[in-house]
């Protein structure tokens, strides 16, 4: 029973750790201030 | 004491059997996306190029250079996303070409719009090539994250239409394993450009004289299959002016033509960066996974070798020889 129930908290660990980390996604940011290019840049 | 630890170790077992699966295929397919904000430049060069100059003749000119930029619009993706409900990228570019003397030859803008995860076109108000709206289908400067060995739909600006850009197989491009991908777009009459190198000319004049645009190109791009990001691309680029009062008597003049490659350091930069992208990549899809499996396996192993252990007694029973118990008469 105690084996059952250290398998399940392992399983609800990493539920909520995969559930939280694709809800939170990555930050969009801003729009770059840069503007789109009419010369040629020198380097990358 | 050994219990509590096999159980713990136990705990540690599951958690990592269950992130190595839901991290390849519940987390990636979420977490992977072309961020909205990307800003992105590349030079290409046409080396010994032919060029028709105002005078509608042709010349040989030493180099064109075609600056190429992809900015993310950010408040035009969430603007979309909140109608769609999805995460969208707009990405919008302009391809600059100038000759060697620093005059503009060409000036596309373009506004494309598609999925953040798959890179499906998505179609919204704004999606446009020179002005002209338009309804991609497939794909276009970008494949999707784990590319296939196959066919896929490549819209081409020019002529505003989607067609197979083909696999031709395997390659390896400076230490990267990558996917050739070809498409040719035979002759096709395309519009003028709505901004051309003569000031004071407008496409709607040129029609006028009968003069119309023909296009055709090799399209060619080495695609590093993990992240879906071609390492290197070239085109084999030719446009004529066809018929019309302004050419007399000639047929057509050849407007541009010329192999477009990357320029040498945009190469080097882009194998860079696909190469720690790929890294990334390969970290949630592979490297993560299994190495979880592989932990999981251990720690659940070291959990029953601790619990067999605390079954067995410490200190071993002695043995006692049974005396015969005395029989009453």
């Amino acid at each position: 029973m105690r084996a059952l129930i250290a398998a399940a908290i392992g399983l609800a660990v990493a539920l909520a750790l995969v559930f939280t980390i694709t809800a939170m996604g990555s930050p969009t940011g801003r729009t770059s201030p840069k503007p789109l290019l009419t010369t040629v840049p020198s380097h990358p | 004491m050994r219990r509590k630890a096999s159980l713990i170790l136990l705990a540690l077992a599951v958690f990592f059997a269950a992130l190595s699966p839901m991290l390849r295929w519940y987390a990636f397919p979420r977490l992977a996306k072309i961020p909205a904000n990307q800003y992105q430049d590349m030079v290409l060069e046409a080396k010994d190029a032919t060029l028709v100059d105002n005078s509608l003749q042709e010349k040989k000119v030493s180099k064109i250079t075609i600056v190429q930029t992809l900015k993310g619009n950010v408040e035009a993706s969430e603007k979309i996303e909140k109608t769609l409900g999805r995460d969208v990228v707009v990405w919008d570019s302009l391809s600059y070409a100038q000759d060697p003397d620093g005059k503009m030859v060409a000036y596309i803008p373009e506004r494309y719009i598609f999925d953040a995860h798959s890179q499906d076109p998505v179609h919204a108000t704004g999606e446009m090539v020179d002005g002209d709206p338009v309804k991609r289908e497939g794909i276009e400067f970008k494949w999707p994250f784990q590319t296939e060995k196959r066919d896929y739909e490549y819209f081409d600006a020019q002529t505003r239409t989607s067609n197979p850009i083909h696999y031709k197989g395997t390659q390896n491009f400076r230490g990267l394993e990558v996917y050739y991908f070809e498409q040719t777009i035979p002759w096709t009459q395309v519009k003028f450009p709505k901004k051309l190198p003569v000031a004071g000319i407008t496409p709607e004049q040129i029609a006028k004289t009968g003069m119309t645009r023909w296009y055709t190109t090799v399209r060619k791009f080495w695609v590093e299959p993990v992240t879906g990001a071609p390492v290197y691309g070239e085109e084999i680029h030719k446009e004529e002016l066809r018929g019309g009062t302004l050419l007399g008597d000639r047929e057509k003049v050849t407007a541009f033509a010329g192999h477009v490659k990357m320029r040498e350091d945009y190469i080097e930069h882009t194998v860079d960066l696909v190469k720690s992208n790929r890294l990334l990549v390969l970290l949630m899809t592979t490297y993560l996974p299994w190495g979880f499996l592989t932990l999981a396996v251990l720690l659940l192993a070291l959990a029953l070798w601790l619990e067999a252990r605390s079954r067995r007694p410490d200190d071993p029973v002695p043995t006692t020889a049974d005396e015969p118990e005395p029989v009453t008469a």
